[in-house]
């Protein structure tokens, strides 16, 4: 039997996710371990290990697929518990990472805090060098400033140093030979360069990305050693893969060489999930929302690929490199209703958490969540929340609505409840209309797909109000990410710098241009051990009108060598893209383009859909899993009767119809009438939405 | 239904209208072709009924926030009957309700099956107006003549028909025709979007029930208004401040503001400010309401929507010829920052007087924003840019220390600098530095921003430098026991000899290709004793050569070792701070004008051979 684990570090769970390659999915909690996390990977392996009754050396040598996302690079970040480190720079620049793009956000709020950065002004050392925009050197280094800096790095003894000099994207000789020197100067300490991190204009986010690669850099190299040198000694032959922020996930080496693609990357697997279900039903663009206690993240997957993002934010920090495109809003489970000093009544953003949580878990949260107003209703039925492992008090979930929303605003109970609803469905429908309709984009020819407890709950609603016909809701909806992980592909993004309008490119640059970034990049994935047919490159350009400021990422659809035609092909995308944004276009005019990209994927085999039947085939129809009735309230027409099923005891092809109650082991499916869901051959569920 | 009953449709609505207004913000933002659209997102896009009350502004800049409602009131006057589905209006009159003449309003009214229902509206300062120098904003602009094209109300499109003669006029007219064009499309782009989405907000809603809202959101922002406000004590409190200059030669022209605050209401009265200037330096009725109104809009919970239920609570009277409401035909060409900033300011000084703890101490008003121009040597071609990479910084205020590249309060640090690499790509110019100046920031409890020293040359020749401002000969003032910011200043210096020609707050020189350019721009003001700050953090400061030692030690009173990484001298700092806090504190610091047209900070920079120009005309 041959095995993909997909392994999701949380600060309260450590999360397996075990694929056989019959399809059969095997789900593991492990209480995570913050001081050693290697060691709930430890014992997380061992209890796999042992429900699939086999050993551990054996289960590890039956896995041919290792994909680790881990929070402790961001965490490292969120808490600022990395350590002192140094950044090198061009001098007369040392505050570019202070004075960032000027903006402050929130004009009228005064009393907004300045960002606090990652290495304090005085390890911001300066050194004399300079090299324009084609790359000439108008300075040479001085190699007697590299060392005087370093000496106060070794005095304050930082861990790493990040160095990021102007326009070292066009020559990185002077980055290079700085990193010579330190090596020289203070052995064993990491050293990072711009040029290699993120080889791209624009010396804010350059910078941003190499201080942050800086300061996760010495935690997460000790961490993946220790982990490497725990799979081997358990018997572990292949190497790990580490989830990544672009979706994909890639080698510890690669990893290494640039920490910031581990930040902020468990998200990231959302599309994953979402395409490996949506293969089955040949959708492509789809919209996924993954809804858990705090947050509502939302990707929108056009064309089987996720929505990319170059100025995502960490802490405050631009990453700089292009990472799946989350939309999150503070709307979840444990979202807290409240009324404003205006008589609005408001949900989120904050949270009750998973402690105490909503008032209903009965562990001291007084205050009135999203998770309460649903037992309020009758959605949830309290015996059954989390496949029984948590009873809800719907005594406790009343007391919180009725006091803390009900008697303010002068409504009964269940109008109160039904409110707290609404208003957070609006909210999220609000997020998903940003990534979409506020983007040129319809969201009726799209399916939703529903993660995270909470999606179930709420997905049919705002897939009607957003007049989306269809919703696909996993079976593993409560893991949807650690899921995602062990059905994602390798993936290297690359670019290079390359300033031309179409009018007067010169085809040969810019083909020269992509045959060295995917000739690197080819060599890297076989290097991982791909072979040639399961890789494909895509490509890309930074486009904008000539003089515009801000560029559209366009895909280039052919494959190279490009021509003049190709040239115009840009320039048509371009137009439309624009036009479909921003409401206009302006064709009689060139495309200036900035940055050339690469996206090398390593494919890997499709996992295999669960085949086995399910359990309550009778006569050969469907079992519906029916266990009963409950009443529950719904906005405008009070209580109604809905169906309660049980996913444990559902076949395949059952089909069940609206308004009705799906409870499955990690979600709570609601079907309102006109709703109909079919359960699908990997035990997934899609919905087919009513018309209003 | 009533309205009233249903609190969960209304935030429904009220989150669905400012959304839109985002939208429109986001739409404007990055499709603009300019990066005084683009990046400093100089531009506000809002939502107003049909009886013209402002419902939705969403992220504006806040010298627009109570001010855009006049200049459509004027447009509505001017056309009414005549206002048809697919008309599109614009306006950058700022004697017909515009703030200045670089600002130009377009219009769109929506129509909800067949009827004027909302009004579509952004107003954006374009990078030219066709003023007598190549800016839109030009200080030595002695009336409206000179300082760009005048655009009454006028329709650009009709009935869905666009005007392209109109159009041409106006195009015809600035510089830079093709950006201009570009940035226009942005600005009609945001204002379809914002049409689009109230018609489907009322398919979705039904109209009546979402005009139902608007009035409900309205009265919601009018109870959280008046409740704020009445938690001011009632009284009348007065500040002044002065503007460095009239543009030409007037000097320390004073802001009087008297401000009375009567349970939920507040007048802010400019009546004894000095009389308008020669140059543009001038306010607009326009931006004398908004100048008088955003310090309290600072004051209350960013939360509470800024429509027409907001605004009301606050009049503002600024007597027609004084320097805060000229009089035709003098130029406002630089209304929205000067005298507007320091209007703020004056208020701000008043109100420390009576709400310390919500008063925010003086920041930049725009000096150190330099506009280049020159051309490329290869091909003669033009090019232009203005800097937004050593602005000035924003003043502290209660337990915050203040942001670095504020700009000005106008703009109140909602732009964005370009980034330098891209600068040298687009521009024949080489930034030689671009770094905090030590000791720049008004000391305090709480500290300024810091200011910037930005320093570049042209690679191409000779080239030109426009600048306007405030707030260099008169800085940034502390607060509540803060000290004011350095003021700062600019000059221009021969590379051969190091002579200097230092240069006021606004002017117009030529920087020759043995030359460069160096600004350094104010840090904010203060606010509260600086006796009070954590010792801990001056130390921080002097690491990190934000302020120096001896700053630490005769302002803060704090004492540190000389090591690179410095230690705390508790015993010292102790010793120091009880010796300091013998000297008297002023509630605001400085009360009285610069001495002269340099300023203190400028004074002390100049060397033998160097000079001082006030208001330079190249």
């Amino acid at each position: 039997m041959a095995f993909r684990i997909g392994i999701d570090i949380g600060g309260t769970f450590t999360d397996f996710t075990v694929v056989d390659d019959n399809g059969a999915v095997t789900l593991w909690k492990e209480d995570s371990t913050p001081e050693h996390p290697v060691q709930a990977i430890e014992r997380g392996l061992a209890a796999v290990a042992d429900s699939l009754n086999t050993g551990l050396a054996e289960f590890l040598q039956g896995v041919d697929l290792f994909v680790h996302g881990s929070t402790i690079a961001t965490n490292a970040v969120i808490q600022r518990s990395g350590p002192r480190i140094g950044l090198l720079c061009t001098e007369g620049f040392r505050d570019i990472i202070h004075l960032r793009d000027g903006f402050k956000p929130e004009r009228f709020n005064i009393h907004l805090r300045h960002p606090v950065e990652f290495v304090d002004r005085y390890l911001r050392l300066g050194v004399r060098e300079r090299i324009d925009h084609e790359g000439a050197v108008t300075e040479t280094l001085s190699e007697d400033d590299v060392r005087k800096a370093a000496g106060h790095f070794r005095d304050e003894d930082v861990a790493a140093v990040a160095i990021a000099f102007l326009w070292s994207i066009v020559n990185p000789d002077h980055e290079r030979r700085a990193a010579e020197i330190l090596a020289e100067e203070l052995p064993g300490t990491k050293v990072i360069l711009s040029s290699e991190v993120l080889p791209e204009i624009r010396e804010w986010e350059r910078t941003s990305a190499s201080v942050l690669s800086a300061y996760i850099l010495p935690g997460i190299d000790a961490y993946l050693r220790k982990l490497e040198a725990l799979l081997e000694d358990a018997g572990f032959s292949r190497a790990p893969l580490i989830m990544q922020i672009n979706g994909g996930c890639a080698s510890v080496e690669e990893i290494l060489r640039r920490p910031v693609f581990a930040l902020a990357s468990g998200p990231a697997a959302a599309p994953a999930a979402a395409l490996h279900y949506a293969r089955n039903i040949d959708a492509t663009n789809m919209i996924s929302v993954d809804m858990g206690g705090t947050s509502f993240d939302v990707c929108l997957i056009r064309d089987g690929r996720a929505g990319m993002s170059r100025t995502i934010q960490i802490e405050q920090q631009p990453i700089g490199v292009a990472g799946v495109e989350v939309h999150s809003v503070g709307a979840g489970g444990g979202s807290i209703a409240w009324i404003d000093s205006g008589g609005a009544l408001r949900v989120g953003p904050r949270s009750a958490g998973a402690k105490p949580g909503p008032a209903c878990y009965g562990l001291g949260g007084s205050e009135a969540t999203v998770t309460d107003a649903n037992v309020v209703l009758g959605y949830l039925e309290p015996e059954a929340f989390l496949g029984g492992r948590r009873a809800l008090r719907r005594d406790l979930a009343e007391r919180a609505v009725m006091e803390h929303v009900a008697e303010p605003l002068g409504v009964d109970l269940a109008r109160a409840a039904a409110g707290i609803i609404e208003v957070v469905d609006a909210g999220m429908v609000d997020a998903i209309r940003a990534v979409s309709i506020e983007r040129g984009i319809d969201p009726r020819g799209f399916m939703l797909v529903a993660g995270g407890g909470a999606g179930g709950l709420h997905a049919a609603r705002l897939a009607r109000k957003l007049g989306m016909k269809q919703l696909l809701v996993p079976q593993e909806a409560g893991t949807y990410c650690a899921f995602g992980m062990t059905v994602t592909d390798v993936r290297h993004d690359h670019s290079e710098p390359l300033h031309t309008l179409t009018s007067t490119a010169e085809p040969a640059a810019i083909n020269a241009l992509f045959d060295r970034l995917e000739r690197q990049a080819r060599q890297r994935l076989i290097d991982d051990g791909f072979s040639p047919e399961q890789i494909t490159i895509e490509r890309s350009v930074d486009a904008r009108y000539p003089n515009q400021v801000h560029e559209l990422t366009l895909a280039i659809e052919s494959p190279p060598p490009y021509g003049h035609n190709e040239l115009r092909a840009i320039e048509h995308s371009f137009h439309r893209e624009h036009e479909q944004r921003f409401t206009y276009a302006l064709t009689e005019l060139p495309i200036e383009c900035l940055h050339w990209r690469i996206t090398a994927i390593g494919r890997m085999p499709i996992a295999a859909h669960d085949p086995r039947p399910l359990e309550s085939d009778v006569d050969g129809q469907p079992a519906s899993g029916r266990v009963g009735e409950r009443d529950a309230c719904v906005a405008g027409e009070g209580q109604i009767s809905f169906a309660i099923h049980r996913a444990g005891e559902l076949g395949p092809n059952a089909v069940i119809d609206g308004p009705a109650i799906l409870q499955a082991p990690t979600t709570t499916v609601l079907l309102m009438r006109g709703d109909r869901l079919h359960v699908q051959a990997d035990r997934s569920y899609l919905i087919d939405i009513g018309a209003n | 239904m009533s309205v009233e009953s249903d609190p969960i449709t209304f935030s429904v609505i009220l989150n669905r209208l400012n959304a839109i207004a985002n939208e429109m913000t986001l739409t404007l933002e990055q499709s603009a072709w300019t990066p005084i659209l683009a990046l400093c997102r100089d531009f506000s896009c809002a939502i107003y009924d049909d009886r013209l009350r402002q419902i939705a502004m969403y992220d504006a800049l806040p010298i627009h926030t109570t001010s855009l409602k006049i200049v459509l009131k004027e447009i509505a006057r001017t056309f009414e009957g005549r206002v048809n589905e697919g008309d599109v209006f614009m306006c950058n009159d700022p004697y017909r309700g515009n703030t200045h003449v670089g600002d130009v309003v377009t219009a769109l009214p929506v129509f909800v099956d067949g009827e004027l229902r909302f009004w579509s509206v952004t107003k954006g300062h374009q990078l030219d107006i066709g003023a007598y120098l190549p800016s839109s904003v030009v200080a030595s602009a002695r009336n409206v003549w000179q300082e760009g094209l005048t655009i009454p109300p006028l329709k650009i499109h009709d009935r869905g028909e666009p005007r392209d003669d109109v159009i041409d006029l106006y195009l015809s007219n600035v510089r830079y025709r093709e950006l201009l064009r570009g940035d226009l499309m942005a600005q009609l782009g945001s204002i379809e979007k914002g049409r689009e989405r109230l018609v489907s907000l009322c398919d979705e809603y039904g109209t009546e029930v979402v005009m139902a809202y608007a009035n409900a959101i309205i009265d919601y922002a009018d109870r959280r208004m008046s409740e704020q406000l009445q938690q001011i004590p009632d009284g009348e409190y007065r500040g002044t401040c002065w503007i460095d200059s009239d543009g030409i030669d007037g000097l320390n022209i004073p802001i009087e503001a008297t401000v009375t605050v009567a349970g939920d209401q507040v007048i802010v009265d400019y009546t004894g400010s000095g009389p308008q200037g020669e140059g543009s330096l001038n306010g607009s009725y326009a931006t004398s309401q908004a100048a008088g109104a955003v310090p309290f809009l600072n004051y209350i919970d960013p939360d509470i929507p800024h429509n027409e239920g907001c605004i009301q609570h606050i009049e503002v009277i600024a007597p027609v010829g004084t320097v805060c409401n000229a009089a035709y035909p003098a130029s406002t060409s630089s209304a929205t920052i000067v005298p507007a900033d320091a209007m703020q300011d004056a208020v701000n000084k008043a109100m420390a007087h009576a709400a310390p703890e919500l008063v925010i101490a003086g920041s930049a008003r725009c000096a150190n924003v330099p506009q280049f121009t020159g051309s490329h040597a290869a091909t003669g071609e033009a090019w232009g840019v203005m800097l937004f990479n050593g602005t000035g910084a924003q003043g502290a205020s209660k337990n915050t220390d203040g942001w670095p590249l504020y700009e000005s309060s106008a703009a109140a640090g909602g732009l964005k600098a370009q980034s330098l690499e891209q600068l040298e790509l687009l521009y024949p110019i080489k930034i030689e530095c671009m770094e905090i100046e030590t000791d720049s920031m008004g000391a305090g409890e709480s500290i300024g921003g810091a200011g910037v020293r930005l320093s570049l040359a042209s690679k191409s020749g000779e080239m030109e430098c426009i600048t306007f401002g405030d707030g260099c000969s008169n800085p940034p003032h502390g607060t509540v026991g803060g000290r004011p910011g350095i003021g700062g200043g600019q000059y221009v210096e021969q590379r051969d000899n190091g002579k200097r020609r230092y240069v006021s707050a606004s002017g117009h020189v030529r920087i020759a290709p043995n030359e460069f350019y160096v600004g350094v721009s104010t840090g904010g003001g203060g606010y509260g004793n600086p006796l009070e700050r954590d010792a801990e953090l001056v130390r921080r400061d002097v690491r990190d050569e934000l302020i120096s030692r001896e700053t630490a030690k005769d302002i803060f009173g704090v004492v540190v070792t000389t090591d690179f990484n410095p230690k705390l001298d508790v015993a010292a700092t102790s010793e120091q701070r009880s010796k300091l806090a013998q000297c008297k504190v002023n509630l605001v610091h400085p009360t009285a004008p610069a001495a002269d047209a340099e300023g203190e900070w400028v004074r002390a920079q100049l060397r033998e051979g160097d000079v001082f120009l006030n208001n330079p005309v190249s």
